[in-house]
């Protein structure tokens, strides 16, 4: 077991080095920042100047070199644009973007695990058929749209709710639902499917033929078997909800860490983008390892491959 | 089992929910905005794209980093917004002793937010913080030839330049704000960019990034108290969540609203379009650093009868726009009126023949951003269909701002490209950044007209200046540097 988790944790450093190593030189293609953050009159010999103090003049794999080195020891360098520290601008934004994909994940669960078993219970039902319709539209939907109608109803029209920012709930609400109405949709469908498998299982209709009232059925002996894959998902999702809320983000002017790698990206502010790319591969793989560690306890024979 | 678990869902969720509320204290007078707008406000909430980089004054180079903390900083001069004369502000006074030095008298009695005085020592820590290396000022580069900033007395300040500088009351007025030394000194600049004292009309109370500024009515204002007590600034990224936060009253004012969404702000009962003159010009730069047609002086000003800029500005831009005939805008104050280019599409086709080039066999590029100034992208496309009437065909290019301000600086751009510049007040900056080698920005360059460009920015005397300039512009137009569009209009939604 201990041979594994080391295995698995080297791969958790290589995966994050690549991420910022693709990153790191895309990033260089977009080209030269000092164009951006220099006023336009600056001569020539100034931009040179400042070049050189950022060290844009040098090759290219010199520059890479230099900040690996700083980089596993945590320093980014700092904002082009703020000068303060690329690393602690990145993780100031973190706890916005984990309440986010946190309140979002849970309240998908809330509505999708019990929406899913009503669906496979009730199959080929009125209620199955609009659930299933419910959760293509969910899927199909495309967040920014979504985002702006929500915004439109709820701030714009009706004035119940603000359309954007952060610092209290109700602020949460609307980038919530945005959020969770992709999650919602797939949660559904995979707790659906996943019921129906179960519930054609041997042990269910024993226990149906012995008198267990549906509910105890349902809940003890069908849905604690089929949530096992679902968490799985819901790993996989969490990983994405906490990088790749960008959108949302934007759209609701929520003080995340998306929203600060999209501004970063068209400022060309590549020390904050590079720090962002790390935090977001960082958390990434280590919700992956962790998932693994889980399906190895559970199942001892992907420790033996 | 399942009750337990849907039951423990709930919890973890009411629980992120009740955590967002311990930061949010007194955030609830949001809600109440919307409604009170018949009344007279004492508080006013104001949207921007961005955050501001940072709140230390003298640093950032930017728009948005600098309308936000002019209102906790002072300058020394401003600028009259109607007639673009200097107004004395924290400067009483300011002469120009000889050639390399100038004085200026201060005003006296004013006050820093956190009660220290404004004096001399307040401007020489100022200017020497952008000279200085150690804090990498995107301004200093404007600021090189300012040679020593002296303390003449509590009230009055010399600066020493190293050449001649006549534009330095117009840096002075672009640039500078004024610091509090002592308090720099004393939390560092780390923490003075975070929480910035100034002399300003509104002193800092709270910054949440990418999320809001707030401030608030500095009561021992030299200037007297402002009326509105609380200013807040909100940053929207997405255009359309900034007009639903303005439309549903949680926003009372933001800027930059495109031409196309004028309607849906005025269609709403509470709200109008404002729309105030920019200091920016819009411009279609004729590439003379690249070998091709450009270069031919016959083709640039064929291109410029081709070009029909009231078409442009009635159709594509609604008529929100001043139009330009020569270099300079009617707000730069050594601005002549120019014979400009009229619209002619059959002379453009002789010309172009006279200089040999068959219109129907031309293919020239033009570059554009997407975003950057009103309708710019659109713009490009409307002047290639125009071009394209007298046969010529253009290939438009459409850039992210910062790739297209990168390919200008460069030299990678090819035939043509859209551009703006601002502030355009002064006649030396406009000129020597638009028309030099050095500069690309125009891409147009032309030996004898840099020479006299050049001669002339050195001139102290202001008639002989303005006689230089005067005859810069109509060489300009004469040689058809560029095709002129016309001075932005900054159209605000309150």
């Amino acid at each position: 077991m201990l041979d594994y988790v080391i295995k698995r944790l080297i791969q958790v450093v290589v995966v994050v080095l690549l991420a910022l190593t693709v990153v790191f030189f895309l990033i260089r293609l977009s080209g030269d920042p000092t164009a951006l953050f220099l006023p336009p009159d600056a001569p020539r010999e100034q931009i040179e100047e400042f070049r050189e103090k950022l060290g844009f003049n040098r090759p290219l794999h010199i520059q890479y070199g230099e900040f690996m080195v700083n980089a596993v020891q945590g320093d980014f360098g700092q904002s082009l644009r703020s000068r303060e520290d690329a690393l602690p601008i990145v993780l100031d934004r973190l706890p916005a973007t984990f309440q986010l994909a946190i309140s979002s994940l849970l309240l998908s669960l809330l509505i999708a695990i019990p929406l899913g078993v009503l669906s496979a219970f009730k199959r080929n039902s009125v209620f199955d058929r609009i659930s299933v319709a419910f959760t293509v539209l969910g899927q199909a939907v495309p967040s920014f749209w979504l985002g702006l109608l929500l915004i439109y109803f709820f701030a714009a029209q009706l004035h119940i709710l603000p359309s954007g920012g952060a610092g209290s709930v109700v602020h949460l609400i609307l980038p919530m639902i945005t959020l969770a109405a992709y999650s919602v949709a797939r949660f559904t469908r995979f707790t659906r499917s996943t019921m129906l498998d179960v519930l054609r299982k041997d042990y269910i209709r024993t226990a149906k033929a012995s008198g267990v009232p549906t509910f105890r059925l349902v809940g003890r002996y069908a849905l604690k078997n089929s949530l096992i894959p679902i968490i799985t998902l819901v790993a996989l999702d969490l990983g994405t909800l906490l990088g790749g809320a960008v959108i949302t983000e934007v759209v609701f002017a929520w003080p995340g860490i998306g929203r600060l790698l999209m501004q970063s990206l068209m400022n060309r502010d590549f020390p904050i983008v590079l720090a962002g790319v790390f935090i977001i591969a960082l958390i990434y793989a280590v919700i992956n390892f962790v998932a693994d560690l889980l399906y190895a306890y559970v199942n001892p024979q992907i420790r033996v491959k | 089992m399942k009750k337990n678990a849907f039951f423990l869902l709930v919890l973890s969720l009411l629980l992120i929910l009740s955590a967002c509320t311990e930061g949010a204290a007194g955030t609830g007078d949001s809600k109440d905005k919307g409604n009170s707008a018949t009344t007279e406000k004492d508080s006013i909430v104001i949207a921007f794209e961005a955050d501001a980089g940072t709140l230390i004054a003298n640093s950032d180079v930017n728009y948005v980093t600098d309308t936000q903390i002019r209102n906790i900083y002072d300058a020394l001069i401003e600028r009259d917004g109607k007639t673009g004369e200097f107004i004395p502000v924290l400067a009483e006074e300011w002469e120009n002793v000889d050639e390399l030095t100038w004085k200026l008298k201060l005003k006296e009695g004013v006050k820093f937010h956190n009660g220290a005085d404004f004096d001399a020592n307040s401007v020489k820590y100022s200017i020497d913080y952008i000279l200085d290396d150690a804090n990498q000022s995107f301004y200093k580069s404007r600021w090189v030839d300012v040679q020593e900033v002296t303390v003449l007395s509590p009230y009055e300040v010399q600066i020493k330049t190293a050449k001649p500088f006549p534009s330095l009351i117009q840096r002075i007025t672009e640039d500078l704000l004024i610091m509090e030394p002592g308090y720099v000194e004393e939390v560092g600049t780390d923490e003075a960019a975070k929480k910035p004292v100034g002399t300003g009309a509104y002193k800092f109370v709270e910054w949440s990034r990418d999320n809001y500024l707030k401030l608030e009515a500095f009561e021992d204002y030299w200037n007297g108290t402002p009326k509105i007590k609380h200013l807040e600034f909100r940053y929207i990224p997405e255009f359309s969540s900034r007009l639903s936060a303005f439309l549903s009253g949680e926003v009372d004012l933001f800027k930059n609203i495109p031409v196309d969404s004028i309607g849906k702000i005025e269609s709403d009962g509470n709200s109008k379009v404002a729309e105030v003159a920019s200091a920016r010009i819009n411009y279609l730069a004729l590439n003379t650093f690249h070998d091709g047609p450009m270069k031919d002086e016959k083709v640039r000003q064929a291109l410029n009868y081709a070009v029909d800029v009231d078409e442009l500005l009635e159709a594509v831009l609604n008529g929100h726009g001043t139009k330009m005939t020569g270099p300079l805008a009617v707000i730069n104050t050594a601005y002549v009126e120019t014979e400009g280019y009229d619209f002619d599409p059959e002379k453009a086709k002789s010309m172009l023949k006279e200089a040999g080039y068959d219109p129907e066999s031309l293919e020239l590029t033009l570059d554009t951003p997407n975003g950057r100034y009103p309708m710019d992208s659109q713009v490009a496309q409307a002047i290639a269909a125009q071009l394209q009437r007298i046969g010529v065909k253009v290939n438009v290019q459409v850039n992210e701002w910062g790739a297209h301000l990168e390919k200008i600086r460069n030299r990678e751009m090819k035939d043509m490209f859209i551009l703006g510049w601002g502030p355009a007040f002064d006649p030396q900056s406009t000129i020597e950044n638009l028309f030099t080698e050095v500069a690309p920005y125009s891409s147009f360059y032309d030996k004898d007209l840099e020479a006299k460009i050049y001669e002339t920015n050195a001139l102290f005397n202001e008639d002989e200046r303005f006689k230089g300039y005067e005859e810069l512009q109509h060489s300009l137009v004469e040689k058809a540097a560029w095709v002129p569009l016309w001075q932005q209009a900054d159209l605000y939604a309150v």
